[in-house]
């Protein structure tokens, strides 16, 4: 007969599925070791009922953490806080210095190749510009990879990278 | 998620509405300072871990979207903050060499008012020996332990501040408790060494 295991300490948290409960009593009504095992974690919860009350916040905790704040609210453009700037335009924002060399090093990739493309036969130019943006490509995916890009908003950030390349040399 | 009475508050501050942030923090300050203080044994430094994490939930509240309930996220931001501080502790405690003795009562908390100084005696060695044994167990069980055991989270608000499974944190509950309750036994040798 297999032991309650986890199911044990779920059934004493109130945590199990009705039915997976009255199959777990069931057990526990024919099983002396999963009894004892209860008894045993049932006692060692109830002792944390004695532990002292946790820590009280001290009368000075608003007050540091609003000067806390003043400080940090400070170092944001225009002293706004940092909420206040959603959306896309607020990102970009936020990712303009981060960003800044990636994006410098695509927009000399992209005028590199338009250099290129323009002082090539001009049988060889099509492929060239092909080829160049293909280059472009691949910058835009080392980025994406490469790059500490913590959630969802900065990979869509990145995402819209090439949006803030020169238009010029697209296809 | 429109049951979640943080969410108007927090909507309101994305908006720029600072008074709703200030009404955010009052409510969880208790809150977040006791729960810092499971991880860190001063009570200052739990209270600049407490202000830490609403710094953190400030500068980063743009993100913050009702599909997330704010308690859970808060939770969250509290949870890896305090592990963080737990990591750097730690790497700073084994290049300074031992730290006094985490497991001792907290001599200046046993001398404030309330229980008579037995009860506070037995409260301050229940701590100091929960402190050790939940200072010995992985990260995730320490974090499920804490938030089940002494924030009374469910195990589906765990799932979500640690961001796993509720069968994951089923587990991970189940053997945080195992270990506790055999370190927390009045016979093991943990709570024996208190008394001598």
């Amino acid at each position: 007969m297999s032991h309650l295991g986890e199911d044990l300490t779920a059934l004493l948290d109130g945590a199990l599925p009705p039915a997976r409960r009255a199959e777990a009593e069931a057990h526990l009504a024919g099983c002396d070791a999963c009894r004892a095992e209860r008894d045993r974690l049932a006692a060692a919860l109830a002792r944390l009922g004695a532990l002292p009350p946790p820590a009280e916040p001290s009368p000075w905790f608003a007050t540091r953490l609003e000067a806390r704040l003043a400080e940090l609210e400070a170092t944001l453009p225009g002293g706004a806080p940092a909420a206040g700037r959603t959306g896309l335009l607020g990102r970009l924002s936020a990712w303009r210095w981060r960003l800044a060399l990636p994006v410098a090093a695509l927009g000399a990739a992209a005028g590199l190749a338009l250099f290129t493309v323009r002082h090539q036969r001009a049988g060889r130019a099509d492929e060239l510009a092909v080829a160049a943006q293909l280059e472009l490509l691949e910058d835009l995916e080392t980025v994406r990879a490469a790059g500490d890009l913590a959630d969802a908003d900065e990979v869509a950030v990145v995402a819209a990278l090439d949006e803030l390349l020169p238009r010029e040399g697209r296809p | 998620m429109s049951q979640d009475p943080d969410a108007a508050l927090m909507l309101a501050f994305q908006g720029g509405d600072r008074a709703a942030f200030r009404t955010l923090y009052q409510r969880y300050a208790r809150a977040m300072v006791g729960y810092c203080h499971r991880y860190v044994k001063d009570a200052a430094r739990a209270e600049e871990l407490a202000q830490d994490v609403f710094l953190k939930v400030h500068a980063s509240a743009a993100r913050w979207t009702p599909s997330a309930r704010f308690k859970t996220w808060l939770y969250r931001v509290a949870t890896n903050h305090c592990l963080n501080e737990l990591r750097r502790a730690e790497h700073q405690a084994r290049q300074d060499g031992p730290l006094d003795e985490e497991g001792s009562p907290d001599l200046d908390a046993l001398a404030s008012g309330g229980p008579s100084p037995h009860q506070e005696l037995e409260a301050g060695r229940l701590e100091a020996a929960l402190r050790r044994v939940l200072a010995s167990l992985p990260e995730s069980q320490r974090a499920a332990f804490v938030l089940c055991r002494l924030e009374g989270l469910s195990y589906e608000e765990i799932a979500g501040a640690l961001e796993t499974s509720v069968a994951a944190v089923k587990s991970l509950i189940h053997r945080a408790t195992v270990t506790v309750a055999a370190a927390l036994d009045p016979a093991a040798p943990d709570l024996q060494e208190g008394r001598t």
